[in-house]
């Protein structure tokens, strides 16, 4: 049926390739940029091309930007003796977005994988050893996920750095804020009991 | 559709699409099996982190009309197997174990030995850690469950007796050689000590790991003779073998 209309086709095609997005999904998407103004459709593809042409990986944290090096990594009024890494550019947002935390990061750009060939020169590690290796970081904070990759991950840069004189540290497993421990899994509340401190 | 429910030791998962998750896993009852979880990623009290690689779990699915994933509706978590993440050296390990049930067996049969055999294996790794001798129990143990392990105190072609010292072995021969049999075919030579050693280790439990404590030749030999049994009878090269050897204290230099 969209065959005969191949512009549309090739918009559902191209939509479908989202994450998350299946075909029903990318026709009705599709069928909504139809009906918007011919402006509205511009801007978005002006915004798309803007985003591939503008931006890239700083150079110093790895971190999506649009100038290089990051304005986080430019920021003087962070501290420049803690490190913080990360999985994934959204590991960072999720991490600014709380406020909580004033030093600088590094964006590995995913997670050992054992079991699916991800190994270290896969991730941009190299570049995080020899941003340490030039002294002035004191500690390293591991914010990878608490999944078997990310303690991979966190267990193996562990065992670079710390060679290096350098404190290695790991976010506090726990339970949720705002959460019911009758709805909490097992695993979780298992590693918060482990972990509990005085008050 | 009845649920079954079983008890079930997940060996590896992929993310599929925004929150979906397909799950390989082995059951007692079942083999190994894979299943189709849907938002998984999104639902923390449907599956928290019972889905994790090297967990125990109590796993609740139905079969699907066609195709071969069943579909996991719910999982309890038995044994996160935390131990296992103390260091690299030992995920690595459980990681390797995982791959090895999955690339070894499928859903025909041996399940309630391979089962056994893998919980009794991260069950020691969780409370012991990395030991050489738990690789290479792993190994033989797993080889001879899927009906590959070499012959190891007598000879594979004639059956005759082997001579004392270095003996001729090739698993592409199905395993030890007399020097007659041999005639300079056999790429390994290994200690008939170490022989005998991994011989006795075959009349051991399948899920006993405690208090092996092997000689340095015999680990380094038994290393060798294995990883040529494993090369032979693999079907593909295993991912984690590449970080285990990378990762572990190499015995066999």
């Amino acid at each position: 049926m969209l065959n005969s209309i191949p512009s549309f086709a090739r918009l559902v095609a191209e939509l479908a390739k989202f994450p998350g997005i299946g075909n029903k999904t990318a026709t009705r998407l599709a069928f909504f940029l139809l009906r918007q103004p011919k402006v509205q459709a511009e801007a978005l593809a002006e915004a798309i091309l803007d985003l591939q042409r503008n931006t890239r990986f700083c150079s110093v944290c790895f971190h999506i930007t649009e100038q290089d090096p990051c304005s986080l990594c430019c920021d003087t009024r962070r501290d420049e003796t803690l490190i913080c890494v990360v999985e994934e550019p959204q590991a960072l947002m999720a991490i600014e977005r709380s406020r909580s935390f004033k030093g600088h990061y590094h964006v590995l750009h995913g997670a050992l994988s054992p079991l699916d060939g991800v190994g270290p020169e896969d991730l941009k590690i190299t570049p995080l050893i020899k941003r340490l290796e030039q002294g002035g970081v004191q500690e390293l904070l591991i914010a990878t996920n608490f999944t078997v990759e990310g303690d991979a991950t966190a267990l193996y840069l562990a065992k670079l750095v710390q060679p290096l004189g350098i404190r290695v540290t790991r976010l506090a497993y726990g339970i949720p804020m705002g959460s019911e421990l009758e709805y909490v899994d097992e695993a979780t509340v298992n590693r918060a009991v482990e972990g509990r401190r005085d008050i | 559709m009845n649920p079954n429910i079983s008890p079930a030791i997940i060996l590896h998962h992929t993310d599929y699409g925004e929150a979906d998750r397909i799950v390989t896993f082995l059951t007692p009852e079942h083999g190994r099996l894979k299943g189709f979880a849907r938002a998984a990623r999104k639902s923390r009290k449907r599956f928290g982190a019972s889905l994790e690689p090297c967990a125990e779990v109590q796993l609740h699915w139905t079969a699907r009309g066609s195709g071969n994933l069943v579909s996991l509706r719910d999982a309890e978590l038995v044994d996160l197997h935390s131990g296992l993440r103390r260091d690299l050296e030992t995920l690595t390990l459980a990681g390797y174990g995982c791959e090895l049930a999955d690339v070894l067996f499928d859903e025909s049969g041996v399940g309630v030995e391979v089962f056994h055999l893998l919980q009794a294996f991260l069950n020691h790794l969780d409370t012991q850690g990395y030991s050489v001798e738990a690789r290479l129990l792993l190994e033989i143990r797993m080889l001879s469950v899927a009906g590959y392990l070499p012959h190891l105190q007598h000879c594979a072609d004639c059956s005759g007796p082997l001579p004392k010292g270095a003996v001729s072995f090739s698993a592409a021969l199905d395993g030890s050689l007399c020097p007659d049999c041999d005639a300079g075919r056999a790429t390994l030579k290994i200690d008939r000590m170490t022989l005998g050693t991994f011989g006795k280790i075959m009349q051991t439990p399948l899920t006993s790991f405690a208090d092996f404590k092997l000689s340095p030749l015999s680990r380094k030999e038994g290393q060798l003779l294995l990883s040529d049994a494993l090369r032979c009878y693999l079907h593909r090269p295993l991912r984690s073998l590449e970080f285990l050897n990378r990762f572990s204290p190499d015995e066999t230099s």
